[in-house]
């Protein structure tokens, strides 16, 4: 077996002499680590600056908000659940009306509320982020500084968040997680059920949103499958392990213009394969088994699927000082960036916006595709974990990034787009669950009979 | 040693991902030089200057950062001397470092002020200290308030 591996491994004919299992394992480790750096700041964060002890102004407003049936503030399962279900319905809403701004082409429209959106969070929660880390280290900064510095990180970063083309892409990355770190943040200061809450609520509506006939991201999937077009929306991508497959590349060698047809078609080998590439094996011309894919099947591949709920129309502005106000705005700041969605994407035309989205897919460029939602989530998994201890973090950590890979095998083998949601959270509260209530004895009763530790 | 049929998987791991049918010809190499700092997978070439001459523009605008952006990004244009740059970049060139040397003045004027403010504290600037620093400036407008 180990003879006829390395004879099939010899063949000389490939230039790349990879095989799937030499660029998927980097191809994986490039995804999990800006979900564990997220996450890891995440926790940082939230050991820093979080006092679980006194109710935040934002519960109280989450109370006002959804009408307080337990009397405004507390933190019981009726509010959770209204709350939860409040937010998921305001995702449905915002994914539908995303889905209806895409069948009408405006793209213009959804760049500008992804611009927005990502301005918003960067400017206000890195805002309100900087200057509570500032008051509890008491870091003696000036305001002219703070005042010279945030807007422009914040510009810069949005900038590097939205335009991938402009800058490197160790920024761009950077930013996404940046933005996905502060709205993480910013759930985890709900009240404990709530979040819990919230999060079995995503899960089950990201697996019915994706998988449903009817659900809004399958929609939207079908819609820029049928045309062949990218949904605008924030999504990881992480970096192609091969860069022969690079765009620059390609158009160099091939002294082509940017923008033709010609697409990014590095794909991982063997899961590009896998799309069926190597089913319209036709053209001589391209120096890339790549090039092969046809613009025009589209019915074998599927394009991402961006989950980018859009963004109801009367959004209060952020200046504002309101809280109630401030909160709906936020909800669909996050419903925006969160796709739930993995999905591979075979093919782009050339002309189409960059921005990708949803959930775990493949790139043009064959590099796995996360949506920002996922790593959000994810990291509200955690940092709720941390808020009670670090061994429930540890035990969340392992069972969400198991979760992680049992979704990317089930990628490799359905093709399709897939919610990269439930399977990690439920692994998550399940091991939250059992660790808080069996692990923890275990481990007291150890350490006070001086068995371990 | 078994024989070679075509269409059939040479080895057990291929069964559900195939192996690529033919290979094509080999890529040809690479130009001496990338651009951008990304390499292959950067901004091409004819887009270069372009996007240099707006991120150096742009940074007029009170967004030092851009020319950070800009110099980080246009790395290898700075990174060798002018004399043995590839005639391609000689555009690009002086944007890239017209942006370094104003990114290079800004943080030198932001460092040096900020250390004097930290490090001179109260003795040297009075009681304008208190009221400049940023924490007491959130307190008295409230608002860390917003995230409790």
């Amino acid at each position: 077996m180990a003879d006829a591996a390395a004879a099939a491994a010899v063949p000389g004919d490939a230039p790349a002499g990879t095989t799937v299992l030499d660029s998927l394992g980097e191809d994986i480790t490039r995804i999990v680590y800006p979900v564990s750096a997220c996450m890891l700041l995440v926790v940082l964060l939230v050991s820093l600056l979080s006092s679980p002890s006194s109710p935040s102004p934002l519960s109280a407003s989450i109370a006002a908000a959804t009408g307080g049936v337990s009397g405004g503030g507390d933190d019981d399962i009726p509010t959770a659940l209204i709350t939860a279900l409040t937010f998921v319905v305001a995702v449905t809403a915002a994914t539908f009306l995303l889905a209806l701004l895409f069948y009408l082409r405006c793209t213009p429209c959804l760049r500008a509320y992804l611009g927005f959106s990502a301005l918003a969070v960067l400017l206000v929660l890195g805002g309100q982020v900087a200057l509570l880390l500032l008051s509890r280290l008491r870091f003696p900064l000036d305001a002219v500084s703070f005042a010279l510095l945030l807007p422009n990180a914040a510009g810069a970063l949005a900038l590097a968040a939205l335009a991938p083309a402009s800058v490197p892409i160790a920024l761009h990355q950077a930013a996404l997680v940046a933005v996905a770190v502060l709205t993480a943040f910013w759930f985890t200061l709900l009240p404990e059920w709530t979040t819990w809450a919230l999060l079995v609520a995503m899960a089950i509506y990201d697996l019915a949103a994706v998988l449903l006939p009817g659900g809004p991201l399958r929609v939207l999937l079908e819609l820029a499958i049928q045309r062949n077009e990218e949904i605008p929306a924030l999504v990881y991508e992480a970096r192609p392990v091969d860069p022969r497959h690079g765009r620059n590349w390609r158009l160099w060698r091939e002294g082509t213009q940017p923008g033709a047809d010609l697409d990014a078609r590095s794909t991982v080998e063997v899961i590009g394969e896998v799309l069926g590439r190597n089913l319209d094996a036709n053209s001589g011309n391209s120096s890339s088994s790549h090039d092969n894919e046809a613009d025009g099947d589209v019915s074998n591949s599927r394009p991402r699927v961006t989950l980018v709920a859009a963004f109801s129309s009367s959004d209060s502005t952020v200046a504002q000082a309101g809280e109630v106000s401030a909160l709906p705005e936020h909800r669909v700041a996050v419903a925006e960036m969160s796709v739930p969605l993995i999905q591979p994407r075979p093919q782009r035309s050339g002309e189409e916006a960059v921005e990708d989205e949803d959930g775990i897919g493949l790139s043009s460029s064959g590099a796995i595709k996360l949506g920002l939602g996922d790593f959000i989530f994810y990291s509200v998994l955690v940092g709720r974990a941390a808020m009670y201890d670090y061994m429930t973090v540890y035990a969340c950590y392992l069972a969400i990034i198991a979760g992680l890979g049992i979704t990317l095998l089930l990628l490799a083998f359905f093709r399709k787009a897939l919610p990269a949601l439930p399977v990690s959270i439920a692994l998550g509260v399940v091991f939250y669950v059992l660790t808080r209530t069996l692990l923890e004895e275990f481990v007291v009763q150890c350490s006070t009979n001086l068995l371990m530790f | 040693m078994e024989t070679r049929v075509a269409g059939v998987p040479e080895d057990e791991e291929s069964g559900l991902l195939p192996r690529p049918s033919s290979r094509g010809p080999r890529f040809p190499p690479p130009p001496a030089s990338w651009a951008t700092v990304d390499g292959p997978l950067g901004l091409p070439l004819e887009d270069a200057e372009g996007h240099a001459r707006r991120f150096f523009l742009w940074g007029f605008a009170c967004l030092p950062f851009l020319w950070a952006i800009n110099c980080c990004y246009f790395w290898p244009v700075i990174r060798s001397p002018a004399a043995s740059l590839p005639s391609t970049f000689a555009p690009i060139r002086p944007y890239v470092v017209r942006s370094a040397i104003g990114f290079t003045i800004f943080s030198v004027v932001l460092i040096t002020w900020a250390t004097t403010f930290i490090v001179g504290g109260e003795q040297l600037f009075g009681p304008v200290w208190n009221d400049l620093v940023m924490y007491n400036v959130a307190d008295k407008l409230g608002i860390t308030g917003f995230m409790g």
